[in-house]
């Protein structure tokens, strides 16, 4: 009686539904749905009605399905290449070298980070398409110019090369920040010169930094979608969202050569991700000294290398740059001006924005009138809002329910060894899959009613996709959540928990009066990033292509294809730069809020809050209105 | 008071305890010293319950609280790190306990002003976070906490090591002040034998998960009872066989198979001669200068011996002088030799 009296303790049934939930969630949405996926591949049909297991292998081989892995490498071979010049660039002359104006050229350098995805590709074609705005301008200028260079591989190559510095720039300027400057001066006082210094004591201290930034780059090539599905380019990724959602009717055994490129992707990334681990295990450089002696920004002595150095800097600002201000420009001008593509500085309009308007043009019999409301405003046209709107909701609660697992489960983790590690393998799991395997596996396997374990209820129907998109959002950002939690995590204290205990907290009080305040700050971080990456993601709601889950990205799609359609969205164009400044702004105010307010600490905040009570005192002593003194 | 009986802990295969036993009494400043890993800060932990012995038992005023929970058995700990925490201010962290406790505001308020005031915190400190405070203060503050749910017995943890010589110095003049005002019983852990033969009522020396001595500073500084004590505290010169051999000519009585140790400043320089002492001459090595004390290194015909003296501002030697050192035998101490030695 004792044994089960102990078993119904409070703690013991709440680890036992814990560790139930998590098998539950771990089988039922990583292992399972996934595993369907690898065994469509080898359950084709053939016309007679019999399996055929090795059709979609010989398929691969005798068809053209190589070209779109090859055009895959080929990216992402590529993007290591120009990313990492690019990204190590604007990090050098941000942080390392002296230039002026390096806090300007840093903004502009991180508008990456509120500037991504669908909206900025859309933005980029904007500007470059063969009419796009600076192409048409070019090509006023330059008669005989190519109008279409931006496109194919060129062009992905170029949109995703300044799309995917934002890593650089968060993780690689950190790791520059935390170079102990003494090091510097130690090898410039034993004689080094200043390229030597660089080469030899501050880039081998970057080194691991750079390597996980050139396989997190190379994955992201391999596994481009929004670039090459906007741009046209042939890449793995189009290809299965193309096939998912064909039919055996229109071509061979589609869903099975989806989910043989899905797996194909998977193997790369295991592979990619196995290396960096190994590597990662084998410890860092790490910083040996206490003392650490902040980086003074090194002067270029030479001149002429000293000018280059700052017309490259500003050549890479005005790239960074030109696409958002033309965006924010244009977002104010009417449709007239955006489909000339032609400044039209006497002529502002908020109606990209706010408020519908009626469209009329002029025929030969006479004043031709389209449907009411044809020219509307973001906030006033019901697609384009109910998009922001469905990826809002989905976003903040799948960003928020990855923050709070990973919570809970880095707690435990840090508890208890052995188990943790299992746990802490299973979180990190999504992160070999890649995000279209997931959702292609959740999209098939789901699209039923025999999975038991969820009631029987096809999830892939109707509103039910929400709850799926949600299920997937959560999971692929468990991974990056984990590690920047754990992280956060090391920095408590032991004691601290020791001190709570003794002063008689019990193990939840601990957690949320003193651990989970700690942590907050990079919890929200984390939250917000998360909640960024959503907010734009494409390539998982265009894979789940449900009506019931058309996300903001997916809008933005539909507007740029649709444009002009009929009379049908005549401004479009203008809507979508109004919305993806609306979503720059967005984003901003959140990774502002997080990184700016919320990483003050206590006595930062204390000391703000009583600055603020004095400047008011003498303001109002001055004002007459208090006693001096 | 608090009683440790036959205390042994283990991680895994190592042993980090083995059949600790103190008493510590009513009021009493205890200190436990020793080298780092010597098993010092373990016992504490045990006392507070963070680690749980495989065997023996604790006793805190008769009552067995060995298999107590931790938040249960109002121990006061003041750590190493402090562990104040970062997210609170001032009063919220001193306020930490009682409001575990579920007190009334008011209550809280009038405890922690009446602590504030005795550790010296002012009004307005309290209301700073823990970042904007010195250390001293911080320190100040984590006794506060550690006091005001008044725990029958406080736990410090090397509470001076994160601070700077001088500070160093100036707080454990006033720890023992807040000790002797307050009255509570408290168990210092430290490796600074200047710390604890400055403070405490009496120390347990542990070297390798047990206890080698316990006594009053007196006793273990002066008639260290083994070897490890001999040397671990205070520093101390090591006689070779030449040496007692030539002590026992001249009338000491010293075991030839026993190690055998002299204190530095019971060495004196060029000293008038007492009854019964030894001397040798030699010239000075070298000379460290203190201030209020000198070290001087002499070579002699058998061994090089160290002593210390006061410095009289009157004679001071310099390197290649001549001088007499003395060694009574009464001030010699004598342990059974180790295998291989130590020095």
């Amino acid at each position: 009686m004792k044994s089960v009296a102990k078993w119904l303790k409070p703690g013991q049934i709440f680890r036992l539904f814990g560790f139930g939930l998590f098998i539950y969630l771990f089988l039922g949405f990583m292992i399972l749905p996934n595993i369907n996926t690898l065994t469509q591949i080898f359950s084709t049909k053939t016309a007679s009605g019999g399996t055929d297991p090795w059709a979609v292998i010989r398929f691969f081989f005798a068809g053209n399905m190589g070209t779109y892995v090859l055009n895959s490498l080929k990216l992402a071979v590529g993007l290591v290449v120009t990313a990492n010049v690019v990204g190590i660039s604007i990090v050098l002359l941000t942080e390392y070298f002296d230039i002026r104006g390096a806090k300007i050229l840093r903004m502009g350098y991180m508008t990456t980070l509120i500037y991504s995805g669908v909206a900025l590709v859309t933005g980029y074609l904007f500007l470059y398409d063969n009419n796009g705005i600076l192409t048409t301008a070019l090509a006023n200028a330059f008669p005989g110019m190519n109008r279409n260079w931006f496109s194919g591989f060129s062009a992905v190559m170029f949109t995703m090369t300044f799309a995917t510095t934002s890593n650089h720039m968060l993780f690689l300027r950190n790791a520059i920040r935390n170079i102990d400057y003494n090091t510097v001066e130690a090898a410039r006082n034993l004689g080094a010169r200043p390229l030597k210094v660089l080469f030899k004591v501050v880039f081998p201290t970057l080194i691991p930094t750079l390597f996980s930034l050139t396989i997190m780059t190379f994955i992201t090539g391999l596994c481009a979608m929004s670039a090459p599905t906007l741009l046209g380019y042939d890449s793995i990724n189009p290809e299965i969202v193309r096939l998912a959602g064909s039919s055996v009717a229109d071509e061979a055994f589609p869903q099975a050569r989806a989910a043989l490129l899905s797996i194909i992707l998977a193997v790369f990334t295991i592979v990619l991700l196995t290396i960096l681990s190994a590597y990662e295990r084998r410890g860092h450089y790490l910083s040996v000294s206490k003392t650490k002696a902040k980086l003074v920004k090194q002067k270029i002595d030479n001149k002429v290398a000293n000018v280059f150095a700052h017309i490259y800097a500003y050549l890479l600002f005005i790239v960074y740059m030109t696409p958002v201000v033309m965006i924010i420009i244009f977002s104010f001008q009417t449709y007239g001006a955006i489909r000339m593509k032609t400044l039209d500085l006497g002529n502002w309009t908020f109606l990209n924005f706010f408020g519908k308007e009626d469209y009329s043009y002029l025929t030969s019999r006479g004043v031709y009138r389209v449907r009411e409301g044809a020219v509307s405003g973001v906030f006033s046209n019901a697609d384009t809002l109910g998009g922001i709107r469905t990826s809002f909701i989905l976003s903040a609660l799948a960003a928020a329910l990855a923050c709070v697992i990973v919570v809970v489960a880095v707690n435990y983790i840090f508890k208890h060894r052995k188990k943790g590690a299992v746990l802490e393998y299973a979180l990190l799991f999504p992160w070999l899959l890649p995000t279209i395997l997931i959702c292609y596996s959740y999209r098939t396997y789901f699209n039923s009613n025999d999975i038991w374990y969820v009631g029987n209820a096809n999830l892939y129907y109707a509103e039910n996709v929400r709850l799926l998109i949600i299920i997937a959002y959560t999971v692929v950002k468990l991974p990056f959540s984990l590690r920047m939690i754990k992280a956060a995590f090391y920095a408590i204290d032991d004691e601290l928990e020791d001190a709570a205990r003794n002063l008689g907290a019990g193990g939840l009080t601990t957690m949320l009066r003193i651990k989970l305040p700690i942590v907050l700050p990079s919890v929200l971080a984390v939250f917000a990033l998360n909640f960024n990456a959503l907010f734009t993601e494409f390539d998982m709601s265009a894979t789940f292509a449900s009506s019931y889950g058309t996300s903001y990205a997916m809008v933005m799609q539909a507007m740029t294809r649709e444009e002009g359609l009929y009379g049908y969205n005549v401004n479009a164009s203008g809507r979508r730069a109004a919305s993806t400044v609306f979503i720059m702004l967005l984003s901003g105010l959140i990774l502002y809020l997080v990184y700016g307010v919320g990483a003050r600490d206590l006595g930062e905040r204390l000391a703000a809050r009583e600055k603020r009570r004095k400047r008011r005192d003498r303001i109002l002593t001055r004002l007459g209105l208090r006693q001096a003194g | 008071m608090i009683r440790l009986e036959d205390i042994t802990v283990r991680f895994e295969e190592f042993t980090a305890l083995k059949e600790i036993n103190v008493h510590v009494k009513e009021g009493e400043f205890f200190t436990f010293l020793g080298p780092s890993g010597c098993g010092k800060t373990t016992t504490l932990r045990t006392i507070a319950g963070f680690i749980q012995p495989v065997s023996g038992k604790v006793f805190v005023k008769g009552n067995d609280i060995t298999r107590l929970p931790i938040e249960e058995r109002n121990i006061g700990i003041v750590f190493q790190s402090y562990a104040l925490f970062p997210t609170m201010t001032v009063r919220d962290n001193i306020a930490f306990g009682l409001k575990i406790k579920k007190l009334g505001k008011e209550e809280i308020a009038r405890k922690v002003d009446a602590i504030a005031r005795k550790v010296d915190l002012s009004e307005e400190q309290l209301r700073k976070a823990v970042s904007q405070l010195s250390g001293g203060q911080q320190q100040r503050v984590a006794i506060a906490r550690a006091l005001v749910t008044e725990p029958a017995i406080i736990c410090m943890d090397e509470p001076l090591s994160n601070l700077d010589a001088k500070l160093r110095v100036q707080l454990r003049n006033e720890l023992k002040k807040m000790q002797r005002d307050f009255g509570i019983t408290t168990i210092y852990v430290t490796h600074d034998q200047e710390e604890a033969l400055t403070l405490s009522d009496r120390i347990a020396v542990f070297n390798k998960g047990g206890i080698e001595q316990t006594g009053t500073p007196n006793e273990v500084y002066n008639h260290s009872s083994t070897e490890f004590v001999c040397n671990f505290i205070g520093d101390i010169n090591q006689l070779s066989e030449k040496t007692v051999a030539l002590m026992n000519a001249s009338g000491a009585m010293l075991d030839p198979k026993m190690a055998h140790y002299i204190r530095l400043e019971r060495v004196p320089v060029n000293a008038q001669h007492s009854q019964g002492a030894w001397e040798t001459r030699g010239s000075v090595l070298s000379r460290e200068y203190y201030g209020t004390y000198i070290k001087y290194t002499v070579k002699t015909e058998v061994q090089d011996l160290r002593s210390i003296v006061r410095n009289d501002g009157v004679s001071i030697y310099e390197p290649g002088e001549k001088v007499t050192l003395s060694l009574h035998p009464d001030n010699v101490m004598s342990y059974p030799r180790r295998e291989g030695g130590l020095a």
